[in-house]
């Protein structure tokens, strides 16, 4: 037995992970855990009109409050802080300038506009109530369909329209080839506004080191150092003075991976005071003032020829955008991806996709876990099913004719995206297998004859995750979100740390980026200590969003680990006086092979650092590497989701029977993170397809301002789900990892879709929105029955 | 202003006396008078249970529950099941069944299983499920939190 | 989301309340689950300048027997119903209403006592006393349950009275019972609800007791579905017939969850279910 197989094996194991013992026992440490005895508390009073001119404001009487210390509105942070523009190198795109405090207007519900600071969070929200604000109202734009109109009234004068983005993908000619294809599908579909809802609602500390003149924010977020960077810029502050910290954070989902105001005005406020202010906010506020997502509609039709075959799609997109362009994502990132995406796995060879995001009186929206792929994702496995049913040809079966098969990797998606070798038909075949389709099938017969209305409903899905430099997370943004860095090191007591400018917030990075750096370096897990969520780490980060940490750090982890262990090994040849090839690192051990000489990684940090004179000097290296990944230009993750459910035909509760992912995330790191990534997305796309949806009223109020309002699944909502890994190795990223943190989300709407329309098929109705909640099924079966009748 | 009210009350075996606002929420006075962070805040009107303690040896919402109605009350929090390097056996089962993902709603979660295994019968996934619906969690989908439960609910 | 201040009395006796209650009126507000009211509080709906808190005042904590009625104390917790051996014998559509209710940490602390008083149109308590003619007693008077809830979250009580007592009588053995509660996640507040128990007496219904909530401004029953089932087996084409008046009874508003249109159309369907399965337990 070779001593790489006696290597004990992290990657792929189900390793118990190091955050949960101080997560378990109320020792983590969340933003809002940090203790700043002497903070000021921030209250804001918040806008209660969708679209206002502020004509002035009153803060006397709330001044007065005893145990206030002070209130802020816009003109008085006028030198203290630049407004904050996400720009881009899009075409047709329009940035909107946005304040930490409401700047002459008001453009959603909930925008920030006073900000009092006061000894408790109890008496700055009695001052809250003492504060008048005179509005002069404008009229609300909140029917995107209405908002694109050059009658609509403009949120952004400077913009001169309220489509603050436009863009269109074309291959071949879409138009033409649908005339000649032999059945045509479509209609317009609708996904309703949703927000990410993580349960810890935002916070930010912010303290001020009065020596030195330095700043901490800890802050709820996923993007440490893209926050660090825009305060650098804003505050005028080099960048080693600015420390954002995000050490546990409790859910993200993408609402804690833009900047807001709330955390700038913070910042402001931290330097100006120099001293400690703080803000946590409720849950009111995180409604109505965190990042909305998911709110498209989209007209798309698609046209198959008689043997099944796709042959063209066109698809025309709306996305209400809210009332900012948010930073640093801009207007444009969600609704581009629902074009980006919208062929998904299938051969498409004629394709026009054109998108518009549009700016109404509504919190802005961000991105939430998959961007646009849910919705794209939604709309093309209608199509399919829609297309199958037309055909009478099963909807699995269809599929396979249009996926792209293996010999046709790497394939180039109509919008420009190449998939390069991912899993695309085993994910149907696997899920088939192991729901057992043709039996499932079989069921639904039955149940179908006894009058039951019983659905199954496949989603077939790719992604493109891990994405590198050549590809911005965002079309045009000049942020470069495709590289990570990794600093590991052996200190002088022989631990091992590694930093990363990543920030986990659930993902479980800490243990599996051990498990990448125990394999390759040969530390022993228990020694290695993962550091994150802190600006201060790399030198530059970035943050975790975009299902990119897997391949981009473990990508990282895995060149340093590497370097590192040659500098262990060269270390070790002077030690242990044996040549180079000879010396393997394993299980905290550096050893010569086929021998019992050996140094504890402790012996070999104490000869390098403390022990003068056991090295050579030219021999003594820092046990330190730095080394940037970049995948260039990512890889593809996919997976099938196949969901049987039943409709109450008396009260028209939907209830989930079983739930199926097969999935390809390429080389899996720990199947137990992996398993739990994909129940939480599921559970999410479920909360999607069937309850959760922001409303807003038709003069900009919210109506769902509370969590009884805003109805997220419960353990009683959510089905067992199974998972099957394809493990897959991807030919593109460094390990062969591939992303795989949203795909979830991205694959459950569209199941779930899928099988409502299945199982309402017997009264010829099809699914156009999501959330199909209780209220619209008993419409449109009512609406099914009158027209039978 | 209101008069302050002396509160005396033993919080994981351990009496604390403070002089307190009447309108001070018994989760922000665990947090912020005592420091015991553990119990974490996620919607203070009662819906998410992020929050929930034992009071009395009952679970309730810690946001629903002044601060001063705890005087002569025994409180029972997240950080009194067990330490960092000895979990308790619920503590351990959510770790080996990893029923937790970012932790935040894990407290109130947890909290809510030492009342459930006391009171309820758990002997299906839907009556586990059924009690755990009082405590959202945006990260796991349930399905591991079910699994650590079954686990525990079988070794009664 | 914090309360406004309030000063913070604690009486230990239903006399004290009571004195506390004449004492500060409509500036005062009663807590004892609290599980209503502090979200109220919290969100600065409601107030109040002084908060009586009656969680003390243990001897409104029981639940008894007398001549076939059952009396259950004001502070008389939710879990406490749901579980007691003496309610699931004697009430046990009680019992089961109380599952409906929250989750267990709410049914830990909420009460019967603030359950009524706080009269919210979509509460089971409200409904489950509704139905059976139950007797709300207070510290000045008692009130039946028909002519006590005037609308959503008022009641029949006067500022400076206080619900000590709930008198319920025993469902009779032989009655089949159900209730029937559809919400859109466990726990969640009931789009509608429907509880019925039925007597029957040589395979004809004898007696019929139907009521509603969710679907009014307050709970209701439904005289006219009771009245068409007495003296009839329960046959479908009868279930269907009064499922059509039940909807036909009802006049519900529309918000944002369900339209006025989808609550009747629920009505009907959970009447049908609930007269089945009453009918089907019927001895």
């Amino acid at each position: 037995m070779s001593d790489t197989e006696l290597r004990p094996k992290h990657i792929g194991a189900r390793v118990k992970r190091v955050e949960d013992p101080r997560l378990l026992t109320g020792q983590g440490g969340f933003a809002d855990d940090r203790i700043s005895p002497s903070a000021l508390h921030i209250a804001f009073r918040r806008s209660d009109h969708a679209h206002a001119v502020i004509a002035g404001i009153e803060t006397k009487a709330a001044a007065a409050v005893p145990g206030v210390f002070a209130l802020y509105t816009s003109n008085d942070l006028h030198g203290l802080v630049a407004p904050v523009r996400a720009t881009s190198r899009m075409r047709n795109y329009h940035p909107t300038d946005v304040y930490p405090l409401a700047h002459g207007k008001v453009r959603y519900v909930g925008e920030p506009v006073v900000a009092v600071l006061a000894e408790n969070r109890y008496v700055a929200e009695d001052a809250l109530d003492l504060i008048e604000i005179a509005y002069q109202p404008l009229p609300a734009v909140i029917d995107p369909a209405t908002a694109v109109e050059e009658a609509s009234p403009i949120l952004h004068e400077e913009a001169g329209t309220n489509i603050l983005a436009s863009r269109e993908f074309a291959r071949g000619d879409a138009e033409l080839d649908m005339t000649a294809a032999a059945i045509r599908v479509g209609g317009r579909f609708r996904f309703w506004r949703k927000t990410p809802l993580a349960i810890e609602n935002r916070a930010a500390i912010g303290e001020w080191d009065r020596g030195r003149r330095t700043l901490t924010l800890t802050l709820t977020t996923q993007i440490p150092g893209i926050v660090r960077d825009l305060l650098a810029d804003i505050l005028d502050m080099a960048g080693h003075r600015i420390r954002v910290v995000a050490s546990d954070v409790g859910g993200g989902f993408g609402g804690k991976a833009s900047l807001y105001p709330e955390e700038i005005l913070v910042a402001a406020l931290t330097k100006k005071l120099g001293r400690a202010v703080r803000w946590t906010s409720d849950r009111l506020e995180d409604l109505a003032s965190t990042s909305q997502g998911f709110d498209e509609i989209v007209d798309a039709e698609l046209g198959v020829d008689a043997a099944g075959r796709i042959v063209a799609l066109t698809a025309e997109v709306v996305g209400d955008v809210g009332a900012n362009s948010i930073y640093p994502w801009t207007a444009a990132l969600e609704p581009t991806q629902v074009i980006s995406f919208l062929p998904g796995p299938y051969r498409v060879p004629a394709y026009r996709g054109h998108v518009r995001a549009v700016a109404t009186n509504k919190a802005p929206m961000g991105p939430y876990r998959g961007v646009g792929r849910p919705i794209s994702t939604f709309v093309m496995e209608r199509l399919v099913d829609m297309a199958a049913r037309r055909l009478v040809v099963d909807p699995a079966e269809l599929r396979r004719r249009n996926l792209v098969r293996e010999d046709e990797f790497p394939y180039r998606v109509a919008s420009g995206i190449v998939w390069d070798r991912s899993a695309f038909i085993e994910t149907l075949d696997s899920a088939c297998a192991a729901i057992d389709y043709p039996k499932l099938r079989r069921e639904q017969a039955s149940a179908r004859a006894s009058g039951r209305l019983y659905g199954v409903g496949i989603a077939t899905y790719a992604e493109l995750t891990g994405i590198g430099s050549r590809i911005s997370a965002a079309p045009g943004m000049p942020i470069n979100t495709g590289t990570e860095t990794a600093t590991i090191r052996l200190d002088s007591t022989g631990a091992v740390t590694a930093n990363f400018g990543i920030a986990s917030h659930g993902q479980g990075l800490e243990t599996t980026l051990a498990q990448v750096i125990a394999d390759e370096l040969g530390a022993r897990f228990d020694d290695i200590q993962i550091v994150h969520g802190d600006s201060s780490a790399v030198a530059h980060g970035t943050g975790t969003y975009a299902s990119r940490s897997a391949v981009l750090a473990g990508g990282a982890a895995t060149q340093a680990s590497r370097l590192l262990k040659e500098k262990l090994v060269r270390a070790a040849s002077h030690l242990l006086e044996a040549a180079v090839e000879d010396i393997d690192v394993a299980d905290g051990r550096v050893f010569v092979a086929g021998t019992d000489r050996s140094l504890t990684l402790r012996e070999i940090a104490k000869a390098v650092y403390s022990e003068m004179g056991r090295l050579p000097p030219d021999a003594r290296e820092e046990m330190e590497v730095t080394k940037l990944y970049d995948p260039v230009f990512g890889t593809t993750s996919s997976a099938t989701h196949i969901a049987a459910l039943e409709i109450d035909p008396k009260t028209y509760k939907v209830t989930i029977h079983r739930y199926v992912v097969a999935e390809d995330c390429g080389r899996v790191i720990n199947p137990m993170i992996v398993d739990g990534q994909i129940h939480g997305g599921v559970a999410q796309g479920i909360g999607a397809a069937l309850y959760e949806e922001i409303i807003y009223d038709e003069t900009g109020q919210l109506l769902t301002a509370t969590l009884a309002d805003y109805v997220i699944p419960s353990a009683g909502e959510v089905p067992s789900i199974e998972t099957i890994h394809l493990d897959t190795e991807s030919p593109s990223t460094l390990g062969g990892f591939r992303g795989m943190g949203e795909g979830g989300t991205i694959g459950a709407p569209a199941a779930i879709a899928n099988a409502l329309a299945d199982a309402l098929a017997p009264l010829g109705i099809e699914i156009f929105e999501l959330p199909m909640t209780p209220e619209r099924l008993f419409r449109l079966i009512e609406a099914a029955k009158a027209k039978g009748a | 202003m209101t008069e302050r009210h002396l509160v005396k009350t033993t919080v994981n075996g351990v009496e604390y006396e403070r002089t307190v606002e009447p309108r001070l929420l018994l989760s922000d006075f665990l947090r912020q008078e005592l420091g015991l962070t553990g119990t974490h805040v996620g919607c203070e009107h009662g819906v998410c249970g992020a929050c929930t303690v034992l009071i009395d040896g009952h679970s309730a919402r810690a946001c629903l529950f002044l601060a001063v109605q705890a005087d002569g009350s025994r409180i029972e929090t997240v950080e009194g099941l067990g330490e960092v390097n000895d979990l308790s056996p619920l503590q351990e089962a959510f770790r080996e069944h990893h029923a937790l993902q970012c932790g935040f709603c894990t407290p109130g979660m947890l909290m809510t299983c030492v009342d459930l295994l006391r009171k309820s019968r758990l002997a299906t996934d839907a009556e586990i499920r059924d009690g755990l619906s009082g405590n959202l969690c945006r990260c796991t989908g349930y399905e591991h939190v079910v699994r650590a439960v079954r686990a525990m609910a079988a070794k009664r | 989301m914090k309360p406004a201040a309030f000063d913070y009395l604690r009486p230990k006796s239903v006399d004290e309340a009571i004195a506390l209650l004449a004492q500060y009126g409509g500036d005062a507000k009663v807590l004892a689950g609290g599980q209503s009211l502090v979200p109220l509080l919290n969100f600065r709906v409601v107030r109040p300048s002084v908060l009586i808190d009656i969680n003390r005042v243990t001897a409104l904590d029981f639940v008894e027997e007398h001549d076939g009625r059952l009396r259950i104390g004001a502070m008389t917790r939710h879990h406490t119903l749901e579980t007691s051996p003496l309610v699931r014998n004697r009430l046990p559509l009680l019992a089961a209403a109380m599952k409906h209710v929250g989750h267990l940490a709410v049914r830990n602390r909420g009460t019967i006592g603030g359950s009524l008083s706080h009269a919210d149109p979509a509460a089971e308590l409200p409904l489950v006393s509704l139905l059976f003619d139950a007797t709300i007693h207070t510290n000045a008077r008692s009130h039946a349950a028909r002519d006590f809830f005037l609308g959503p979250l008022t009641t029949a009580l006067a500022d400076d009275e206080l619900v000590t007592a709930i008198v319920l009588p025993a469902q009779p053995p032989n009655a089949g019972w159900d209730f029937e509660e559809f919400s859109l996640r466990a726990g969640d507040f009931a789009f509608a609800a429907v509880a019925a128990t039925i007597t029957a007496a040589d395979g004809k219904i004898a007696d019929a007791r139907v009521a509603a909530m969710g679907v009014g401004e307050t709970p209701l029953r439904l005289p006219g579905v009771e009245a068409a089932l007495t003296g009839e087996p329960l046959t479908c084409k009868l279930v269907a017939e009064v499922a059509q008046l039940a909807r036909d009874a009802i006049d519900p508003r529309s918000d944002l969850r369900a339209s006025a249109d989808y609550r009747r159309h629920l009505v009907a369907a959970l009447t049908e279910r609930a007269l089945e399965a009453a009918w089907a337990r019927t001895r």
